[in-house]
């Protein structure tokens, strides 16, 4: 019996404060000025003037993130023909043992092309080659592999050059050749631009058969 | 160096399409059509007489010598390049043999136990491998850079290997005989740069592999002939229209009337009106 009495003056005091409380915060608020105090909702944005303008902003606040740009497909670029007056797109190659040299040589023919202003549409490396070269022992029928030679090749694509400054150019670049690297200029093909790409055994047989049941 | 050049060649091909236009004109009676290289002309009454010379060059078949900052600054590349590398394959087995060596001279080598993890190396020492390439290299015998009694003769192509060189023979111009660039006068019906290499094919003992660098002419020599040998014919003068080629393949034999001469022996060979007009094209890039 007493611990419901006591039970029932606990709710009763508890309700008592509730509702002092919230006569209390009634009177704070009835006594202040009105347009201060008035709280906005949520979903409606504060005019320019008004103090509270772009309260509610957060995403400035996170870390710019640069979106990944997903790399394209290589793109040929359009081959231009020979003309009378100017040849079309070549291709000026440099191959050799010697990485640095190769690099370098190439670096050089491509800034003299800049300097003549001749347009180099692209310039890139092809795979490298490796050759194992294995000498036969004195004693005994086994080779065994004396040394590895790695060919680098390097690519330069001229756009186009005018008939007039070939001869300059090839002799400028000829006389400049340095030794233990080989250069041959050509006139670039679509076979060359698929030159670039690693060959694909599986999917090439998946096409045959393809073809093959046509 | 190269724009006297573009700009020369350039009025030289304007020249060319001048005449091959008017003697288009001349011949068919029509105006207007441009006549570039794909249309041939036939014959060009004109007053200047043709001729289309080839310029060989044998190019320099060694790198020059180092000039003495060159030499050291190469080589103090070279050392911090050394001194910054990592250690190669074979410097690293170099080093584990020796450490093995070592090992096995120590006082507490025990023989069972450390030989136990080396039983899959090879017989052969990284050592012995350094001494047989050693050998290998002494029996190589390297060719002296400059032989004094082979480049002072001139007829010869294997002279001056560090340096590019250019062919004259001798020509009769005239009533005289002079050193010129290879020449022979055009013919009707084939474009200059067929002249020029038929000016070389018909040099009597030379024997060429070349290769021309273009279709356009690099260089324009052009002279008035004197009034008393003028009257015949109306030939005002001769135009020369050089071609520039570089030997390929083996170096030639010497051959009779030919030589070949430095950029700065020119002089003692050419005339000098003529060397004027040559020496612009030909670069020392």
């Amino acid at each position: 019996m007493s611990l419901l009495v006591l039970q029932w003056r606990v709710a009763l005091t508890q309700s008592f404060l509730k509702s002092q409380a919230s006569a209390l915060l009634q009177r704070v608020t009835s006594s202040l000025p009105t347009p201060l105090c008035r709280l906005a909702p949520t979903n409606e944005r504060q005019y320019r003037t008004m103090p509270t303008h772009g309260i509610g902003r957060w995403k400035y606040l996170l870390p710019k993130e640069v979106p990944r740009k997903k790399r394209d497909r290589l793109q040929m670029k359009a081959i231009r023909a020979t003309t009378a007056t100017e040849y079309g797109s070549l291709s000026v190659k440099v191959s050799g043992y010697d990485m640095t040299v190769v690099e370098h040589y190439s670096q050089y023919i491509h800034n003299l092309c800049n300097r003549l202003g001749v347009r180099v549409s692209e310039s890139y490396a092809l795979p490298t080659k490796t050759t194992e070269v294995m000498l036969m022992q004195e004693q005994g029928t086994k080779m065994y592999i004396d040394a590895v030679l790695k060919t680098h090749e390097r690519i330069v694509q001229i756009g186009s050059m005018t008939a007039t400054l070939c001869p300059t150019f090839m002799d400028v670049v000829l006389r400049n050749q340095p030794e233990g690297v080989q250069l041959s200029v050509k006139e670039h093909a679509e076979r060359d631009f698929l030159e670039r790409f690693k060959a694909r055994p599986q999917l090439e047989g998946l096409m045959a058969q393809v073809n093959q049941r046509d | 160096m190269s724009a006297p050049t573009v700009r020369m060649a350039g009025r030289c091909f304007y020249q060319l399409y001048k005449l091959s236009n008017s003697a288009g004109r001349t011949a068919a009676g029509k105006t207007g059509i441009r006549l570039f290289s794909g249309a041939l002309v036939e014959h060009a009454a004109g007053p200047w007489r043709l001729l289309g010379a080839a310029c060989v060059q044998r190019l320099a078949v060694i790198s020059e010598d180092q000039r003495p900052l060159e030499a050291r600054f190469s080589e103090l590349m070279h050392q911090m390049e050394l001194e910054r590398s990592l250690m190669s394959d074979h410097e690293l087995r170099l080093l584990d043999d020796k450490e093995r060596l070592r090992r096995r001279q120590a006082v507490d080598y025990d023989s069972e136990e450390e030989e136990e993890a080396d039983r899959d190396q090879d017989i052969v020492l990284t050592q012995d491998l350094e001494d047989a390439w050693e050998q290998r290299l002494k029996l190589f015998a390297t060719q002296p850079r400059t032989r004094g009694e082979v480049d002072a003769r001139v007829e010869r192509s294997d002279r001056w290997l560090a340096e590019p060189l250019l062919l004259l023979t001798q020509q009769e111009v005239g009533p005289e005989r002079l050193w010129l660039l290879p020449q022979t006068p055009w013919e009707g019906g084939e474009t200059l740069k067929t002249t020029a290499q038929r000016a070389l094919s018909s040099t009597p003992g030379l024997d060429l592999q070349t290769v021309f660098l273009g279709s356009a002419p690099c260089g324009l020599y052009k002279y008035r002939l004197p009034r008393s040998v003028r009257g015949s014919e109306g030939v005002t003068g001769v135009k020369v229209f050089f071609f520039k080629a570089v030997l390929r393949g083996p170096l030639p034999p010497p051959a009779p009337s030919s030589l070949w001469v430095r950029k700065s022996e020119l002089k003692d060979y050419l005339k000098p009106s003529y060397l004027d007009k040559i020496r612009p094209f030909l670069l020392d890039l």
